[in-house]
C-alpha cells in the first residue's frame, strides 16, 4: 500500500511542537498525539523562561497556533496511542480520541457555554490552585480553542447545549480509535513532578503554605489564579521571607530518586527574581547543594541574582519544616554547611524544587511500543553518546526531558534531532533522492 | 484570476457577531449601516461567526457578486484567523494583501462590555480605520526562491561529522571543511567518554569511515574559508586549501561546527612554570599514550580561569565530569594513588553523572569543596613535590596537600579565527565568545541569518552526547529548505527609492538581518529575501528614500487620522 | 459634558497587540478611548507619523513595543525608545505638552499591564484636558508648531543622528573613537534646537516674506541667533531674499527638493 509519508510524535510539549514543525516544514505528514485537552505542555504553566526572563507564553503561543494551522500537521488532542504494531518504514497505530462531548469543527471557542455551566473545578493547568468550570479549556491560549466537557464532573444539566449557538455540544459523542499509517515514530512525553507528599517532613500537603516550584510558578504567572499577585493562598498575605528547597526527592538514595533534574537550581533563581520582582521587598532564601550552573548563560544568571537582585543562597538543605497552625507561618531548620551551624529560620512561604520524573504515562507508551526504559524511568537511548535519540525500537525516536533531564533549549535542539533521524528512516524507505 | 494594481478600490465589509461576544455589546446592525456609508465600500454585511464554513462562503460569495477588490472582516483577532481570510480571498481571486482586519471583539466588545453604546461608536471607529488602510493596500507577492540542495559543514569533528551523515542519509550533498589535515576535532585527543567510558578514538574512527565510504559527502581537509555571499538556499563560499588554490561552493545551507578551544592557564597556580603542572586535556593525552606515571598523589583543581567575577564567567560544563573520568581511570590504572578533586560546585547534572560521582566516591576520590573568594594556591618545593593550599569550605580550616601532579580543569574557549568566519558570515558571536543564536530559548540552534546554523561547542561548551543531539538537530533544522526546494519569502518588505537615497549607510548597520548593503553604486539595495518588513530602516532613513510595503507612511497616517475620525477623500 | 480624551496606540504586533488581545480575553475592562493602530515592530514608528498624529487632533499617543531583549525582530523597540526620545524633546519646543506622548513596554502576556496602562494615560489625558489641536478651532501657534516639528522629523539631521546613535556610542565613529552618551546628547539637543527653528522660519517665510527683525519678534528669539539660522537656510537653499526696504532684508522660503 502506498501510503504518504507520515510520523506520529507522541506528546505535544515543546519537545513534540518541535519535532512537529519541522517534519512538517520539509513537507511531511505529521499526527501530533497530546493527551490533555490543548497542546502546550510544561511550558504553557511557565510564567518567565530563564536564563532569558522570556515571557514563557509569549514564545510559545506563535510554535501552537502554527502546529494548528499548518496543513501538514494534524492534531489529536485529548488522544491516547492505543496500539503499535509494524516496522520502522511501516508502524501501524491505533489512537484512541476520548469523547470531549463538543463537535470541534462546529465549536468556535467563544465560550459562552463556560459562562453558564453551574459546576466549578480545581484546575489542572493552574496546578489546583484555580478554577475552571466543567466545560472548559485548560488555559485562554489553548491550541486547539475548542471546549471540552470533564465527562468526570459534569452534571449533565446541558445549560452549555442551549447556550451553544454554533450548536457544539453532543452528549452522545463516543470515544473513537484512529487507525494511522506511520513510518516513523517520535516519543516526547516529557515530565511530571516527583510525589513529594511521600517526604512528609515538609509538610507538604499539611501545610497550606508548603508549595512544590510548579505551584507557585502559577501563582506568580500574570495568567494564574491571583492573577500573578503575589499572596499566600492561606490568608492572602504578601509574604515577606520564602525559601526555596532544592533536591526534594532529587540525588537522594533513600525515598527518592537519584539523579539530579538538571533545571531546578535555575528554575528556582528565575521563580526566585520573580519574587523580588514582584515584591521587592520580600526577602528570599534558595537552600542548595550544588548549585547546578553548566549551562549557556547560567552562571551570569545566578551571579545577577546574588548581585543584582539580593537572593540569598545557603547551602544547606533543610532537615524539618514546622507550622504554626494559628497563622500558618513556618519555621524551617537547617544545617549551614559553609559557617557550620545548626539555625532555624522563619519564613512565610517554603517552596519545594522536586524531583522532574517522566510521566507515568511514559511507562504505558514503553509498553505499547515496547520501548526499553533505564533504570530511572527515562526512554533508554540506544547510544547514549552517539545515538541519544534512538531507543531499541528501530523508527521509534525519543526526545526531550523523557529521554533524560535537560531545559528547554536542549529539547528544542534534541527534537529537531528526532526529526532528522525520523526524515532518514522516511529517506531511506523511499529511496534516496538522486542529486 | 487576480485583480490588477491601480484599480479603484472595491471594498466589502463583514461585521462578524461572534455569536454574542461582539453581537451582545456591539449593535451590528447600526454598525453594517455605518460601514457602508464609508468611501468605496460597495457592500457591507453581517455574519453570525464569519470563520464558519458558511461565513466563508458568504465572503467568497460577495466578492464575486459585488466584484469586490478589497476585503475587511470586522471580527476578533487578525493574530488568529488572519491567516484563514486571507486564504480565502486567494480562493476568490483577490490578493491575500487586500485584506484587512478589523478588530472589534478583543480590542472592544470583550473590553467594553458593560459600555454597549461606547462600543458601538468604538467598533464603528475601527472599522472606519480599517477601511482607511484598504482604500490604500496594494497586491503583494511573496518573492520565491530556489534552494540549493547541498549543505556547507564548516568542521570535521564530530558534530560536523554528525550533521553531515544525518543530511546525507536524507538525501542531500554535503562538504565538510575542516581546516586541520585530518578530520575528529577535539576527539582526537580524547581517551575515554564518559559516562560510558567508550574509548574515544574507536567511536571517532567509525565515524570517519563512514563518512569517508559516504557518497554524499566531499571532505576537503586543511581548506579554511575565505569568503561568503549570499543568503539562504543561495550560498557562495570561496574556501582554500593551505597552499592550494580556492573553490567556489554553491550550497543552500552552511552548518557552523567549528568546535572549541581550551584555555591555557598561563600564569596561574604555576602552570608551565612549575614541573608537572598541567590542564586536564594534557592528563587525558598521557593517559591515551600510557604515558601517566604512577604518582603517590594527584590533586585536580577545578573552575580555573571559568567561573570568574570577570572575563570568563560562565560555567564550562564539562570540567567535573572529566575531571571524575579521569580519576577514576587514575584510580583503575594506579589503586594506590590518591586522588583529590577540589571543586567549587560539582557539575553532575543529568540522568547519569550523580551515579557517576557516587562511584567515583567509592573508588576512595576524594572531593575537596573550596570558596571563590578563596581560591586554592598551589606552591612548589625544592624535592619537586607540590603543596597546594586550599581552604576547605566544609571543614571551615586551611588544609595543605602535597602532590606530585597538579591538574588544572581550564575552560573552553573559542577558537582565535572565530571572529574572521563570524565576520564571513554575518552571524554573531555572544559575550562569552561564542556563537550568538537567533534566540536562546526556541531557536538554540539557528542563527538570525536564514540558513545559517551552529551545533556543538561552537555554541558553547558541552560534551559528546549533547554536541551529537544539537548536530542531528541542525541536520533537521537544514534539511528543511533543502527539502521544500523553494521557498516563499515575506512580502512585506523595504523599497529603497534609488533616486533619493544618498548612500549614508545609516540603513545598513541598523538592519537586524543584514538584507541591506549598498551597491557598486554606493546606494542601498535591499535583498528582498533577507528582509522581515520590522520597518525600523523605513523609520530611519534619514532622505525618506525607503519605504515599507504593506505599512507605507501614507497607510499608516491614513489609519491614524480616520481613528480621529478624518478620512481623507 | 465631560471631555473623553481621543487616544491613538500604536502597538506591535508581537507582543503589545497581543498583550491588548489578552486584556479583551479575560474580559478585563478599561476606558474605550484608545483606538489601536497595528504596526509589525514599534521601531517602524517614523516620528513623522507621531507628529501628523498630533496635527490631526489626538488628545494622546501612545506606543507600545515589546520589552527589551524580546523583541521580534532584534532591537526595533531600542530604535523605538531611541526615536521617542528625540520626539518628546521636539515636541517640548512646540507648545503641546509632551506628556500626551507616551511610550510603553507590554508584553504579550500582559492583558493586565494594557488595561493598567490605558486607564492610567485615559485619565492623566482627562485630567490634562483636550489637545490645543483638536476640536473645530486649532490653536494656530502650537500647530504652526507641530508643522515645524514634523518637518523637523522629516529632515536629514535628525533623523541621521537618531538613526546613527547606536552605532557611534558603541562601535565608534569612523575613527573608532566611542561617542559618550553625553556628547552625543548635548548634539541632538543643538540639532533639535537649531533644526525646530529653522523649520519654524522655513513655514512662517512660505506665507509671506519676513524680516530678521519679524522674525525674530514672532519667535521670541534674540535677532543674532535669528540671522545665524538665516544664513544656514541660505547656505542650504532653504530661503532666498525676496526683497530689501532700505537696509532690511526680506527672506522668502524656496521650494526645496
Amino acid at each position: 500500500m502506498e501510503s504518504e509519508k507520515a510520523v506520529l510524535v507522541v506528546g505535544g510539549g515543546i519537545a513534540g511542537i518541535q519535532a512537529s514543525l519541522d517534519l512538517a516544514g520539509r513537507g511531511l505528514k505529521v499526527y501530533l498525539v497530546e493527551s490533555s485537552p490543548s497542546i502546550g505542555g510544561r511550558m504553557a504553566q511557565l510564567d518567565k523562561t530563564f536564563p532569558t526572563m522570556d515571557c514563557s507564553m509569549c514564545i510559545l503561543a506563535p510554535k501552537m497556533i502554527e502546529c494548528f494551522r499548518h496543513p501538514n500537521i494534524t492534531l489529536l488532542t485529548y488522544s491516547e496511542v492505543q496500539e503499535v504494531s509494524g516496522k520502522a518504514g511501516n508502524f501501524s497505530v491505533k489512537v484512541l480520541k476520548k469523547p470531549r462531548f463538543i463537535d470541534e469543527t462546529r465549536c468556535t471557542g467563544c465560550g459562552e457555554c463556560a459562562q453558564h455551566c453551574p459546576i466549578e473545578v480545581y484546575n489542572e493547568f493552574d496546578m489546583k490552585l484555580g478554577i475552571r468550570k466543567a466545560i472548559y479549556v485548560p488555559f485562554p491560549q489553548a491550541v486547539p480553542l475548542k471546549y471540552t466537557i470533564d465527562d468526570e464532573h459534569c452534571i449533565k444539566c446541558k445549560l452549555c447545549q442551549k447556550t451553544c449557538r454554533a450548536e457544539a455540544v453532543d452528549f452522545n459523542q463516543q470515544p473513537q480509535i484512529i487507525s494511522l499509517s506511520v513510518q516513523a515514530i517520535i516519543a516526547a512525553t516529557g515530565y511530571e513532578l516527583f510525589d513529594v507528599q511521600r517526604l512528609s517532613e515538609y509538610g507538604y500537603g499539611r501545610y497550606k503554605n508548603v508549595l512544590v516550584s510548579l505551584e507557585f510558578e502559577r501563582l506568580l504567572s500574570a495568567s494564574g489564579p491571583t492573577g500573578g499577585h503575589l499572596l499566600r493562598l492561606s490568608d492572602g498575605r504578601i509574604p515577606r521571607r520564602i525559601a526555596f528547597f532544592q533536591c526534594v526527592g532529587s540525588r537522594s538514595l533513600k525515598g527518592g530518586v537519584s539523579f539530579c533534574s538538571s533545571a531546578c537550581c535555575v528554575y528556582a533563581t528565575k521563580e526566585a527574581i520573580l519574587v523580588r520582582e514582584h515584591v521587592p521587598k520580600c526577602e528570599v532564601y534558595i537552600f542548595y547543594n550544588d548549585l547546578k550552573v553548566f549551562g549557556k548563560g547560567f552562571q551570569e544568571f545566578v551571579t545577577r541574582a546574588k548581585d543584582d537582585w539580593g537572593i540569598k543562597y545557603i547551602r544547606a538543605l533543610p532537615g524539618e519544616v514546622i507550622e504554626d497552625s494559628k497563622t500558618g507561618d513556618l519555621t524551617l531548620w537547617y544545617e549551614d554547611t559553609i559557617e557550620n551551624l545548626t539555625k532555624d529560620m522563619d519564613v512565610d512561604l517554603v517552596v519545594l524544587c522536586p524531583a522532574l520524573v517522566p510521566r507515568v504515562a511514559s511507562k504505558e507508551l514503553a509498553s505499547v511500543i515496547g520501548l526499553e526504559l533505564d533504570e530511572n524511568g527515562f526512554f533508554k537511548s540506544k547510544d547514549p553518546l552517539f545515538a541519544p535519540v534512538d531507543t531499541n525500537v528501530p523508527g521509534v525516536f525519543t526526545c526531550g526531558y523523557c529521554q533524560g533531564p535537560k531545559d528547554i533549549p536542549e529539547s528544542v535542539a534534541q527534537a529537531s534531532g528526532a526529526a532528522a533521524r525520523a526524515a532518514e528512516v522516511i529517506a531511506l524507505g523511499a529511496g534516496r533522492e538522486a542529486h | 484570476m487576480e485583480r490588477a494594481e491601480g484599480e479603484t478600490p472595491r471594498i466589502g465589509v463583514f461585521v462578524c457577531h461572534c455569536g454574542i461576544n461582539i453581537g451582545g455589546v456591539v449593535n451590528v446592525p447600526k454598525v453594517v449601516e455605518y460601514a457602508k456609508t464609508l468611501p468605496n465600500v460597495v457592500y457591507a454585511e453581517d455574519n453570525l461567526y464569519t470563520c464558519s464554513s458558511e461565513g466563508l462562503s458568504k465572503i467568497k460569495e460577495g466578492i464575486g457578486k459585488y466584484n469586490l477588490n478589497r476585503v475587511v472582516v470586522a471580527s476578533c483577532t487578525p493574530r488568529t484567523h488572519e491567516p484563514l481570510f486571507r486564504a480565502t480571498c486567494e480562493e476568490a481571486g483577490v490578493n491575500k494583501y487586500l485584506f484587512e482586519m478589523a478588530n472589534i471583539r478583543e480590542h472592544c466588545s470583550w473590553a467594553h462590555m458593560h459600555e454597549p453604546e461606547k462600543a458601538t461608536e468604538k467598533a464603528k471607529d475601527i472599522i472606519r480605520i480599517a477601511v482607511a488602510k484598504a482604500r490604500l493596500i496594494q497586491p503583494q507577492k511573496e518573492p520565491e526562491i530556489d534552494v540549493t540542495p547541498s549543505a556547507l559543514v564548516i568542521g570535521g569533528g564530530v558534530a560536523g561529522m554528525t550533521a553531515a551523515l544525518s543530511l546525507a542519509e536524507q538525501g542531500f550533498r554535503v562538504h565538510i571543511i575542516e581546516k586541520e589535515p585530518e578530520l575528529g576535532g577535539m576527539l582526537r585527543h580524547l581517551h575515554k567518554l564518559y559516562p560510558t567510558m567508550q574509548d574515544a578514538s574507536d567511536a571517532l574512527n567509525q565515524i570517519i569511515k563512514a563518512v569517508g565510504s559516504n557518497e554524499s559527502i566531499e571532505v576537503l581537509t586543511s581548506t579554511t574559508i575565505k569568503e561568503v555571499k549570499g543568503f539562504i538556499g543561495n550560498f557562495e563560499a570561496t574556501v582554500q586549501k593551505v597552499n592550494g588554490e580556492a573553490t567556489n561552493l554553491k550550497v543552500g545551507t552552511i552548518i557552523v561546527a567549528t568546535g572549541a578551544d581550551i584555555f591555557e592557564p598561563i600564569g596561574m597556580h604555576g602552570y608551565k612554570e612549575y614541573g608537572n603542572v598541567i590542564t586536564q586535556l594534557q592528563l587525558e593525552q598521557l593517559l591515551k599514550d600510557g604515558q601517566l606515571k604512577k604518582w603517590e598523589r594527584v590533586i585536580m583543581i577545578q573552575c580555573v580561569g571559568s567561573r570568574e567575577e570577570k572575563g570568563r564567567t560562565y560555567c564550562s560544563r564539562i570540567c567535573c565530569m572529566t575531571a571524575l573520568k579521569n580519576a577514576v581511570l587514575i584510580k583503575e590504572l594506579f589503586p594506590d594513588t590518591e586522588v583529590y578533586i577540589l571543586f567549587r560546585d560539582l557539575q553532575t547534572y543529568g540522568g547519569r553523572y550523580e551515579d557517576y560521582h557516587r562511584m567515583a566516591q567509592d573508588r576512595g576520590i576524594k572531593f575537596i569543596k573550596y570558596l571563590q573568594e578563596k581560591p586554592p594556591t598551589v606552591v612548589s618545593a625544592e624535592n619537586g613535590k607540590l603543596t597546594v593550599n586550599v581552604y576547605h569550605a566544609l571543614l571551615r580550616e586551611q588544609v595543605t596537600i602535597s602532590g606530585d601532579l597538579v591538574v588544572l580543569s581550564t575552560p573552553l574557549t573559542q577558537h582565535e579565527d572565530a571572529k574572521e568566519l563570524s565576520q564571513f558570515l554575518k552571524v554573531p558571536l555572544g559575550s562569552d565568545g561564542f556563537f550568538f543564536e537567533a534566540h536562546v530559548k526556541l531557536r538554540p540552534i539557528d542563527f538570525a541569518t536564514d540558513g545559517i546554523f551552529v551545533c556543538g561547542t561552537a555554541h558553547s561548551p558541552k560534551d559528546t552526547a549533547e554536541s551529537v543531539s544539537q548536530a542531528l538537530g541542525v541536520a533537521s533544522r537544514a534539511a528543511i529548505p533543502m527539502a521544500v526546494k523553494r521557498l516563499r519569502t515575506e512580502a512585506i518588505t523595504a523599497m529603497v527609492n534609488e533616486n533619493l537615497c544618498s548612500g549614508c549607510g545609516t540603513c545598513v548597520k541598523l538592519c537586524p538581518y543584514g538584507a541591506i548593503e549598498k551597491d557598486a553604486k554606493g546606494v542601498a539595495r535591499v535583498t528582498e529575501v533577507m528582509c522581515k518588513g520590522c520597518g525600523v530602516c523605513g523609520a530611519s532613513c534619514p532622505e525618506k528614500a525607503i519605504s515599507m510595503c504593506h505599512f507605507t507612511d501614507e497607510q499608516v497616517v491614513a489609519q491614524a487620522l480616520a481613528a480621529l475620525g478624518r478620512l481623507i477623500a | 459634558m465631560t471631555f473623553e480624551p481621543r487616544i491613538v496606540g500604536f502597538l506591535c504586533n508581537w507582543c503589545s497587540y497581543a498583550g491588548a488581545d489578552l486584556a479583551g480575553v479575560s474580559r478585563i475592562s478599561y476606558p474605550p478611548n484608545i483606538r489601536i493602530i497595528r504596526l509589525m515592530c514599534s521601531g517602524r514608528l517614523d516620528p513623522v507619523i507621531v507628529l501628523e498624529t498630533f496635527a490631526g487632533g489626538a488628545d494622546g499617543v501612545i506606543v507600545m513595543g515589546c520589552h527589551p531583549g524580546d523583541c521580534h525582530y532584534v532591537e526595533g523597540n531600542l530604535q523605538a525608545e531611541r526615536k521617542i526620545r528625540m520626539l518628546k524633546k521636539l515636541v517640548a519646543k512646540t507648545g503641546l505638552e509632551p506628556e500626551r506622548l507616551r511610550l510603553e513596554w507590554v508584553s504579550a502576556s500582559e492583558g493586565g499591564r494594557f488595561a493598567e496602562l490605558v486607564k492610567d494615560f485615559t485619565s492623566q489625558l482627562t485630567k490634562l484636558g483636550p489637545s490645543p489641536l483638536g476640536g473645530e478651532k486649532p490653536d494656530t501657534k502650537i500647530l504652526a508648531g507641530v508643522l515645524a516639528a514634523r518637518a523637523t522629523a522629516a529632515d536629514f539631521r535628525l533623523r541621521v543622528l537618531v538613526g546613527k546613535e547606536k552605532g557611534l556610542i558603541e562601535d565608534g565613529n569612523v575613527y573608532g573613537e566611542k561617542v559618550p552618551e553625553e556628547e552625543f546628547d548635548k548634539t541632538m539637543e543643538e540639532s533639535i534646537d537649531a533644526e525646530y527653528l529653522r523649520n519654524r522660519i522655513y513655514l512662517m517665510t512660505q506665507d509671506e516674506p519676513l524680516s530678521v527683525k519679524e522674525l525674530s519678534k514672532r519667535l521670541d528669539l534674540d535677532p543674532k541667533a535669528v540671522l545665524r539660522h538665516i544664513v544656514v537656510m541660505r547656505r542650504r537653499g532653504w530661503v532666498a531674499i525676496d526683497r530689501v526696504e532700505g537696509t532690511t532684508p526680506f527672506y522668502t522660503a524656496l521650494k526645496v527638493g
